[in-house]
């Protein structure tokens, strides 16, 4: 019996040590991973001002299980799922997912019951949000410092493209792309002047599969048009 | 055969609690960051802040056509000190932009217009908190609950589909206050 028992312990030491060093080793991951966001969120609640309390956190899931509340609007905590963070490539691109995040969180701060109503309109009411969050988002890369376009690249590998939109609570992803590359285009023309996202092969797929909306941008700004286009 | 499971035994207890020293207790040379030594472009220790009142010199509406970006005039309502000097002399005109508009939408959500980014001569914009909302008449607190009750006839509770928010104005009697901190980097 001493025999038998002194052969399993044999087996399993290696194997518990590997386990237990593997663990340290992905804790690590983790916590680097958990230390860029942390930096580049604070980066841009700083350099906005942002006297609210937002938290970040990594979550190795890779997407929010359904039926749960979303966090960013109860807890005001934003979680950053593996599948999301997976295509973020740049801090850029990192700030373009914080951003997004961070703008939709501050709506959950504003109006009567500590925000309750408002939280409650942004969850009914996600395209019109949608749209403003992505705005909100463009100016706070700018004021933290980060290049805007970056939010249209990593939305163009992210987002899928849906048939419609007229029943869902999003926008179809071209319709927001087409709509950050216009609030760009009119308050922040300089990073379209000297775009350093040119020779990005992704920003170049946005390009590409926006021709038509772009042709329409282009239209409104030769006849100084102020009418609200209806992107495709 | 004791002392060999009792050796065993002893090589697995402690093999995991060495492993977690070595991987995370710093050693002599590695660095532990206490304080990060990083110079900030910021520093908003100072709680000291003075508010500035303005109000606007044309009204604006979501109802008209506003852009993103656009400068807006507003006046200096009162003189304003920081410190026993006058920083703002009354009806002193500065600028501030129009950062976001949100136009009303269906079952009684209101516009609303962020204003920021203001332009106070010999004030640096990084001193100043100056994120100012206006939203409209919020038509949700009672669109809802008559959708929810139209709901048992069947379609009519989308007819609340119709009802919009109200447009966002800023009128010129509106006081807006924004805040600036001397002590801020």
């Amino acid at each position: 019996m001493k025999k038998i028992l002194a052969i399993f312990l044999l087996m399993f030491t290696p194997m518990a040590c590997e386990a237990v060093q593997e663990k340290d080793l992905n804790l690590e991951e983790i916590n680097a991973v958990q230390t860029r966001i942390d930096n580049v969120g604070t980066n841009i609640l700083n350099n906005n001002k942002i006297t609210r309390r937002i938290v970040f956190t990594y979550d190795k899931r890779t997407k929010k299980k359904k039926l749960t509340t979303d966090k960013a609007l109860t807890k005001r905590q934003i979680i950053i799922y593996d599948g999301l963070y997976n295509s973020v490539q740049t801090d850029d691109e990192l700030a373009a997912l914080l951003s997004r995040e961070i703008s939709t969180v501050i709506k959950s701060y504003d109006g009567v019951w500590g925000g309750t109503i408002d939280s409650i309109q942004v969850a009914l009411s996600s395209k019109k949000f949608e749209t403003a969050a992505d705005k909100r988002a463009v100016d706070f890369m700018v004021n933290t410092g980060y290049n805007p376009l970056a939010l249209i690249v990593y939305i163009n590998k992210t987002c899928p493209q849906k048939r419609f939109d007229k029943f869902s609570r999003h926008n179809l992803t071209s319709k927001r792309l087409a709509r950050i590359y216009e609030y760009i285009t009119y308050k922040y023309p300089q990073y379209l002047e000297n775009n350093e996202y040119i020779n990005n092969k992704y920003y170049q797929n946005f390009l590409l599969t926006s021709i038509e909306n772009r042709k329409k941008l282009e239209e409104k700004i030769r006849y100084k048009s102020y009418e609200e286009l209806k992107y495709e | 055969m004791n002392k060999l499971l009792f050796v065993l035994l002893f090589l697995i207890l402690i093999y995991p609690v060495a492993g977690y020293c070595e991987n995370t207790l710093p050693t002599e040379n590695a660095d532990v960051e206490i304080v990060q030594t990083e110079v900030l472009p910021y520093n908003f220790e100072s709680t000291y802040s003075v508010p500035v009142k303005l109000g606007i010199i044309e009204p604006i509406s979501t109802k008209d056509t506003l852009t993103e970006g656009q400068v807006i005039k507003f006046k200096v309502l009162q003189d304003t000190y920081c410190k026993r000097k006058t920083i703002l002399k009354k009806d002193q005109i500065i600028t501030g932009k129009i950062e976001t508009v949100i136009t009303s939408g269906m079952n009684g959500f209101p516009a609303e217009i962020i204003l920021g980014d203001f332009e106070i001569p010999n004030i640096e914009n990084s001193k100043l908190l100056d994120n100012y909302t206006k939203k409209g008449q919020n038509r949700c607190f009672w669109v809802y609950p008559l959708k929810w009750s139209l709901t048992l006839i069947p379609f009519v509770g989308s007819l609340t589909n119709l009802i919009m928010g109200g447009h966002a104005k800023i009128k010129t009697t509106d006081v807006i206050t924004i805040y600036y901190f001397p002590d801020w980097k």
